[in-house]
């Protein structure tokens, strides 16, 4: 096999046994890799009776073909199964190091299921695969972990680590890579944590790789590595990081502000934009493994109430999470909460979501001191926010920590008084900060349409409705205006489908911009000699969202669940998309109809399943 | 060009623009933080068609034509697709990612005051109107 390695670590740790299989070559050509294979392993293989929290439930890391290939970009993997946050498919991308380890030692991926007797990590020294005792890491926060296993398994390990909110099964725990890259959303830390699982650490001792055409693709890897490198984007995200554009995005009413109830706040703007925390905190630039865009930050607060010592930065999604979201233009706060969050195991945006959620109720009455052990829930009140609820969220500890450990869905439905009415969120998985009625109308369509919920990397819409795309080989050469339902529907078919391969082949949505449609196809073939045209890749994206759609309809979902809730959709109130109210349902049915899709199982017909060669599945169903 | 008769005409409408954005605090004070020499180009349209602004170390200088000095920041595009940027009806992302703006150099302290193209666009249609312009006035 080319490209991918073919072999898989099935890894039971009830039974501490390891084995390691070869999956058929057509689950490669057909799910690509990533949170496609990972998609199909859990069809085929999945407890999908299995609470996401018992030893049953099977937890999925892949990667994408091109994985320790020395291309900007390529260096993320997958995490997937069943989200313990939302009770369906969840799956969850991660830049960093750790992609490139797993597959010089030999692997497309891993997949578990069990629980250790005690706290364990999962070791693989090259193609050995072993489980060891991990009881002294537990209870530690991730920073400190991080730094224990280099100690103890050399500098070049790479790991990936649970926090104490994983092993408190905080249903948004997440997981780190290196102490700073997040496989963030869909609560996979607390299935680590469930499974007793504290860390998985990769030591590589070759670096072979096997490719198709391994001249054809140096070529391309040559060109395209210097056009990402050059490009404008890359520039400005280089330079000022991932909120590099957070003050334009005001202006547009993409930010939202206190738990969505305005997407206006120019003040803030400045405060919060990716200049501000370049001018004031930022110390070094940091990369993924072999990325020439080095969007990462390593910030330094030296002092004040927030201060941090160096390390790892927030990003624009943890800025605004715990920034205008909860009322507060103050950035070193958002820092130290990032920080904390990285070090507890949890997500920011569900945990930033769930905090905003708790301060409207709290403003509202209706959630009461008596909820949140006499402690105040207040906008802006980052000092409390900081020093006393984060913690206690990841410690599960009070009523207050119990009740938002759960995330805003669980946690508005157990108070009750209407406050589900203003969660933020698709099929229970919080929104991300991008508000859907300034940043683009089509947005609020694959929020909604997205497997694992409300998610803006599932799929490009977000740089299709900025401008940042054109792709006349497969028919995108719209010119979108974001506050409108016109070409989303349309848009939304192509950006699902290219979503998905992106995702499965594990690039990184920054990079993949610069690659045209023939590129991708030529890097696929060039990489696993998939003998791909620029239609059958596109058929092989949309097999793996459909393949997705089909793995949530088991678990109950139909196309009710593909909506969001009203806060998302009712009108802005102020800032530039005022008033305008989003054309949803409009969008909805035609992608339905585009997507040969059943509108009210929410699942593709079974003639769109035979035309894309999933028969096998039509007779699994 | 659709917009212009000669090469003489958006250069005048330009320079003028940025003579009358310097009198705003917030545009004189984002150009200051720019703080590059930048030559907008146009010579597809013909030799002459181009002007630059030379914003370093608190200067406001504007002029027709290429500058002396190696410009920090290039932007090419068409007169015309200038007339839609500075009227606010072109998309920059949209018309770089397909080319209609060619940019060598850095041009994020640039980019930074996209947001402001609709408080531009409010002088550049003043400025069209006093020279007698009203009909290059994009609606």
């Amino acid at each position: 096999m080319y490209g991918n390695t073919g072999k898989i670590v099935f890894v039971d740790l009830s039974r501490s046994s390891v084995a390691v299989e070869s999956l058929p070559e057509e689950y490669y050509r057909k799910y690509i890799g990533g949170s496609g294979l990972a998609a199909r392993v859990f069809w085929e293989r999945g407890d999908f009776s299995a609470d996401p929290l018992a030893p049953e439930a099977m937890l999925l890391f892949m990667c994408g073909p091109f994985a320790g290939l020395k291309m900007s970009g390529a260096s993320r993997s997958c995490v997937a199964g069943r989200s313990p946050l939302t009770g369906h498919w969840g799956d969850s991308s991660c830049g960093g190091h750790f992609a490139p380890e797993l597959r010089y030692c030999g692997y497309d991926g891993i997949a578990i299921t069990g629980r250790a007797e005690r706290p364990s990590l999962l070791l693989l020294e090259g193609e050995k695969v072993v489980v060891v005792d991990a009881v002294e890491y537990w209870r530690q926060g991730i920073e400190d972990v991080n730094k224990a296993l280099k100690q103890r398994f050399g500098r070049g390990c790479r790991s990936l680590i649970i926090g104490p909110a994983g092993e408190n099964l905080v249903r948004f725990a997440n997981i780190l890579n290196e102490g700073h890259h997040a496989y963030g959303r869909a609560g996979f830390g607390a299935v680590m944590g469930s499974k007793n699982l504290k860390a998985i650490v990769a030591r590589a001792r070759s670096r072979e790789m096997l490719l198709a055409d391994p001249e054809g693709f140096a070529d391309l890897r040559k060109e395209l590595n210097a056009r990402i490198k050059d490009a404008l984007a890359s520039q400005v995200i280089r330079e000022n990081g991932t909120a590099a554009n957070l003050e334009g995005g005001v202006y547009t009413g993409d930010v939202p502000i206190r738990n969505f109830t305005s997407n206006f706040w120019e003040e803030m703007a400045e405060a919060l934009t990716g200049s501000a925390l370049t001018e004031k905190y930022l110390t070094n630039r940091a990369a993924c493994a072999y990325c020439q865009i080095a969007c990462k930050r390593v910030v330094e607060v030296a002092q004040g109430p927030f201060a941090i010592r160096k390390g790892p930065g927030p990003e624009y999604e943890t800025i605004v999470s715990f920034g205008s979201l909860l009322g507060s233009m103050d950035l070193a706060a958002a820092c130290k909460a990032g920080r904390i969050c990285n070090d507890l195991g949890m997500d920011t945006i569900s945990c930033g979501s769930t905090l905003a959620w708790a301060m409207e109720a709290f403003e509202k009455g209706d959630l009461t001191l008596d909820d949140t052990d006499g402690i105040p829930i207040v906008w802006g009140d980052m000092g409390t926010v900081v020093d006393v609820v984060l913690p206690r969220i990841a410690a599960v500890q009070g009523k207050l920590g119990e009740l938002l450990a759960a995330g805003s869905v669980s946690s508005a439905k157990r108070v009750g008084k209407g406050s589900i009415s203003y969660t933020t969120h698709s099929k229970g998985l919080e929104a991300p900060m991008h508000d859907p009625r300034g940043g683009g109308h089509g947005m609020a369509l694959t929020y909604a349409m997205s497997p694992r919920g409300a998610c803006h990397v599932a799929d490009p819409m977000l740089y299709f409705e900025m401008g940042a795309c054109y792709y006349p080989e497969i028919g995108f050469e719209f010119e979108l205006e974001p506050k409108s339902y016109e070409h989303k529907a349309e848009s939304a078919a192509i950006s699902v489908a290219l979503g998905a391969i992106e995702n499965s082949a594990c690039f990184c949505q920054f990079a993949d911009r610069e690659i045209s449609i023939p590129e991708w196809v030529e890097l696929f073939n060039t990489v696993a000699g998939y003998g791909w045209d620029s239609d059958e890749m596109m058929r092989a994206g949309r097999r793996v969202f459909y393949l997705k759609r089909l793995i949530n309809h088991r678990y109950g979902l139909t196309a009710e669940d593909d909506t969001l809730t009203p806060r998302l959709l009712e009108p802005a109130r102020d800032g530039e998309p005022q008033g305008i109210t989003i054309e949803f349902d409009k969008m909805k049915e035609r992608f339905y109809e585009l997507m040969g899709m059943d509108p009210v199982a929410g699942i593709p017909s079974t003639e769109t399943l035979s035309a894309h060669d999933m028969a096998a599945e039509v007779a699994e169903m | 060009m659709e917009y212009w008769k000669d090469t003489n005409e958006p250069i005048t409408a330009f320079v003028k623009l940025f003579e009358e954005a310097a009198n705003d605090n917030e545009l004189r004070s984002g150009l200051a933080k720019v703080n590059q020499l930048i030559w907008f180009d146009y010579t597809e349209d013909g030799p002459d068609c181009s002007f630059h602004v030379d914003c370093r170390d608190g200067k406001l200088d504007v002029k027709a034509g290429k500058p002396a000095d190696e410009p920090d920041l290039v932007m090419s595009l068409s007169a015309d697709d200038a007339h839609r940027s500075w009227s606010n009806k072109l998309n920059p992302v949209m018309a770089i990612t397909r080319k209609k703006i060619r940019v060598k150099g850095s041009a994020t302290g640039l980019l930074k005051l996209a947001p402001k193209l609709k408080k531009v666009a409010v002088i550049y249609n003043k400025v069209l109107a006093d020279l007698g312009w009203q009909d290059k006035i994009m609606k």
